[in-house]
């Protein structure tokens, strides 16, 4: 009974070594190592050796604080920021530069607009074609599924998801086509989009919330997805969904593909306003404050704003408010300078005295030729402001 | 001289040492130290000799030792997993994910935690089945033994195990995990009087969210790890201060019954416990030459093999099956159907077939089915060895004539719940509806 104990502790020792070596090797070698290898050969052809000794070994990843993401994608599509690489072939190609002008890859990753699993390191979870994964790759397949002209058409999906409330966005056709639909056939006289409409339909707001799981898919004879039972339904209400009153349209295929993909679209993005559209981060004047401000730039007095004579005084008849009132009120100069100084204010400007002195010799140097405009201008501010005095004295 | 301190020097003096760095405390005589030996539990895990009979695999099969090593891998892969998760609803799901991609050893690691834990609850439930059983629960021949406490030790620490595999499930904050403790905190909600505030209490609120989480998290991380860990103390302890396993009162039993050769005695003078003269004890009911062997290496032998087995198994099984983690938690999108962990399927099985639909009115069967059936289990579960009137003959023995009756209870019960189990984890699909293996649930739509 005991001596066969040796044995079998002797046994069960290599069981468990056996089990420790392979996990080890089960972790050793990530899938990714492989595709750098060849990006890095593909790099020393193409750019020379000097490049490919640059290219990054180990886990990459695009870590994205604000909005908690993160994107391993390019440890294995190494070429998406490399110059010279526009024709290599997949996953090593260099990203198209228009749409990366507008978002930097350093603060939008990759799986924001294209889809796919971030977290992942490996095939097929990277691509996010796999089971409880809600938001897998783009990829041209789909629009090949669903018989769309434009292979890449099914991307500008994921660009409404921050650019909803955006009326066209530039190289989103289908986007713009679709949402310039909604709003022509009215579908807001039946729907609530964001919003605003009718209470007839279902409020449209947030539909692509629903679980696919929540459709009919029985009459169906495409897809049984929820993006293939909008396309059936925008086209044929119908038939369905029996008891709906949603009108016939006659839209076209595509018109229906187009309205389908802002359908899919509308769902909460929950994202930073740094990182959205048409997000106001700025302290916006009011129409009042704009408008005082366009008067104090470009109205009749804007010498004394360009000179800064605004800084202590105001000109009142021209507009002009000065913040700190140091000095007097400009527009009253004509007979504020013989009553305070025994001067005309033609005398004093050109030979100032006090304060004004300093100010004009050091701060605000003005040539006699200005000095002139300036008298000028005071003499009309003083003529306004006389205006102005009787005219409200008439009423 | 008895009376002579162990750290003082020749003329009498303290003398600091090294010692004095790691062993706050020095015995200043023999008997004190001798005492202290005595007195640790430590040194005590294992007696000096065990019955043949008690290490025999075919009677205890090792389920309690299996569990214990199972526990012990849990709180070590545990502590490794608290570097790495983050118990917040924004990066819980995220930490998850990241150690099943990126951090080295990760995605092994949380398999081996999940897999050890599932299969302790089947270690701990097997465990108890055992010593039913075998009546294990029952004193036998030798003086001061209480395993009717033991058994009642086991059933607290198999809720506790229980508890602790359900607060793990709500930690890595997907789907599955959010939907399995709305599910089993429901059927906590069907207490009466006390059941909405018991699950008040369980969520830190009306709805799980971060507060349950982090409730979650220290539950399992600190409170419930360390209330097993004293349990288990507590029934180890007994275990030895009870003589043993069951099965070396069976063969003491036996051995009395023979009229066996007076077994030799043994004179303490060890220790300095006594001085002069000695008692003489008998040191065994049984035979030592024919019944045991010593502990070592005879016990420590077999326990470094079910150790090493159990972290073979539990290691490949882990490679082999993984972790399953679903979609971010979205108390927006209940799953269909939303399922309890597999340990509390029985219940949620029962709860189904106890409700009663009658035209219009809905008797909703939380109450029978998840709290009063339950209870009543426990109930009779804690009761059983009071309940039991065998004869010590019938102690630490399979299936003993005696009890057959009691088994008999037992195992039906036992029966029932692992077929409601079965039937709750693979047979039912979509609306709780019934499926056979064979048959397809309903495919379940995409969205593109």
């Amino acid at each position: 009974m005991f001596r066969n104990d040796r044995i079998l502790l002797a046994a069960t020792a290599l069981l468990a070594l056996i089990v420790c070596v392979v996990v080890a090797w089960e972790d050793a070698a990530p899938g990714y190592e492989r595709y750098q290898e060849e990006f890095r050969a593909l790099v020393a052809e193409r750019l020379g050796p000097e490049r490919a000794a640059a290219v990054p070994t180990g886990l990459q990843q695009i870590w994205l604080e604000e909005a908690a993401r993160v994107d391993r994608c390019t440890s294995c599509h190494m070429g998406v920021t490399w110059k010279g690489l526009e024709d290599a072939p997949e996953p090593f190609a260099t990203h198209p530069a228009a749409p990366l002008a507008h978002h930097p890859i350093e603060r939008f990753g990759c799986t924001l607009c294209h889809g796919g699993q971030g977290y992942a390191t490996d095939l097929p979870d990277a691509h996010g074609w796999v089971e409880h994964w809600e938001e897998p790759l783009i990829d041209k397949k789909l629009a090949e599924d669903y018989r769309i002209r434009d292979p890449w058409a099914f991307l500008q999906y994921r660009c409404n998801l921050c650019h909803r409330f955006d009326r066209e966005v530039a190289g989103a056709d289908y986007l713009n086509r679709g949402k310039r639909l909604i709003q022509d056939k009215g579908c807001r006289a039946c729907h609530v989009i964001n919003g605003r409409g009718g209470a007839i339909g279902p409020d449209l707001t947030r539909v692509a919330e629903k679980g696919p799981e929540q459709y009919d898919y029985s009459r169906l004879t495409t897809l049984p997805t929820l993006f293939g039972w909008h396309l059936a339904h925008l086209q044929n209400p119908k038939s369905y969904s029996p008891d709906t009153v949603m009108p016939e349209f006659g839209f076209s295929t595509e018109d229906a593909q187009s309205i389908g993909l802002v359908l899919l679209s509308w769902r909460d993005t929950r994202l930073p306003a740094s990182l959205l559209p048409g997000a106001i981060l700025r302290d916006v004047p009011t129409p009042e404050e704009a408008e005082r401000e366009r008067v104090m730039r470009h109205g009749e007095g804007k010498f004394f704003v360009e000179k800064g004579c605004f800084i202590c005084h105001d000109v009142s008849s021209f507009g002009i408010v000065s913040a700190t009132k140091i000095g007097p009120d400009l527009a009253l100069a004509v007979e504020d300078a013989p009553r305070r100084f025994g001067r005309t204010v033609d005398d004093f400007l050109m030979n100032p005295s006090g304060t004004m002195a300093v100010v004009l010799a050091k701060q605000i140097p003005l040539t006699t030729e200005e000095r002139r405009h300036a008298i000028e201008l005071l003499e009309a501010a003083y003529r306004k402001h006389k205006e102005n005095q009787d005219g409200s004295a008439g009423k | 001289m008895a009376e002579e301190t162990l750290t003082r020097g020749q003329d009498g003096k303290r003398r600091l040492s090294l010692r004095d760095l790691t062993w706050s405390w020095n015995p200043a005589t023999p008997r004190e130290a001798g005492d202290a030996v005595v007195r640790n539990f430590l040194l005590h895990w294992f007696p000096n000799k065990v019955a043949k009979a008690s290490i025999a695999s075919r009677y205890s099969m090792w389920l309690g030792v299996i569990s214990l090593f199972l526990f012990l891998n849990l709180t070590l892969t545990g502590v490794v997993l608290m570097f790495l998760y983050v118990p917040s609803v924004e990066r819980a799901y995220g930490s998850i994910k990241d150690l099943e991609y990126a951090v080295s050893f990760g995605r092994f690691l949380r398999a081996l935690h999940r897999i050890s834990a599932h299969l302790m609850v089947i270690a701990v439930f097997l465990h108890m089945v055992r010593v039913f059983l075998t009546g294990a629960y029952k004193n036998g021949v030798l003086a001061r033994q209480n395993r009717r406490l033991n058994w009642c030790l086991g059933l607290a620490m198999l809720l506790v195990t229980l508890l602790l595999s359900f607060t793990g499930y709500l930690l890595p904050w997907d789907q599955l995990a959010f939907w399995a403790v709305t599910v089993g905190t429901n059927i906590a909600k069907a207490v009466p009087v006390a059941g909405e505030a018991v699950r008040f209490v369980l969520l830190g609120g009306h709805e799980i969210n971060q507060n349950t989480l982090i409730r979650f998290y220290v539950l399992h991380c600190v409170f419930l790890p360390m209330l097993l860990a004293g349990l288990a103390a507590w029934h180890l302890w007994r275990v030895r201060k009870d003589g043993g396993l069951a099965a070396r009162d069976r063969v003491a039993l036996g051995e009395r019954q023979e009229a066996a050769p007076p077994v030799p005695s043994k004179t303490y003078m060890l220790l300095g416990i006594a001085s002069g003269r000695a008692p003489d004890v008998q040191t065994s009911l049984v035979d030592p030459e024919r019944h045991l062997v010593p502990a070592v290496p005879g016990l420590l032998r077999r326990l470094l093999v079910v150790a090493l087995v159990t972290f073979a198994a539990t290691s490949a099984l882990a490679i082999w099956m993984g972790a399953p983690l679903e979609a971010p938690a979205n108390p927006d999108v209940t799953p269909n159907p939303a399922k309890a962990p597999w340990y509390f399927l029985w219940l949620q099985e029962l709860v189904t077939v106890t409700t009663v639909r009658l035209g219009g009115w809905t008797i909703n069967g939380a109450l029978v089915g998840g709290v009063i059936v339950p209870g009543l289990l426990l109930l009779w579960a804690c009761a059983a060895p009071w309940l039991d009137r065998s004869g010590p003959e019938a102690t630490g023995v399979w299936f003993h004539r005696a009890r057959r009756r009691a088994n008999g209870i037992f195992l039906a019960i036992c029966v029932a719940l692992i077929v409601l189990t079965v039937i709750g984890t693979f047979l039912r699909g979509p609306y709780w509806n019934f499926y056979w293996p064979w048959e397809a649930w309903p495919a379940h739509p995409a969205r593109y």
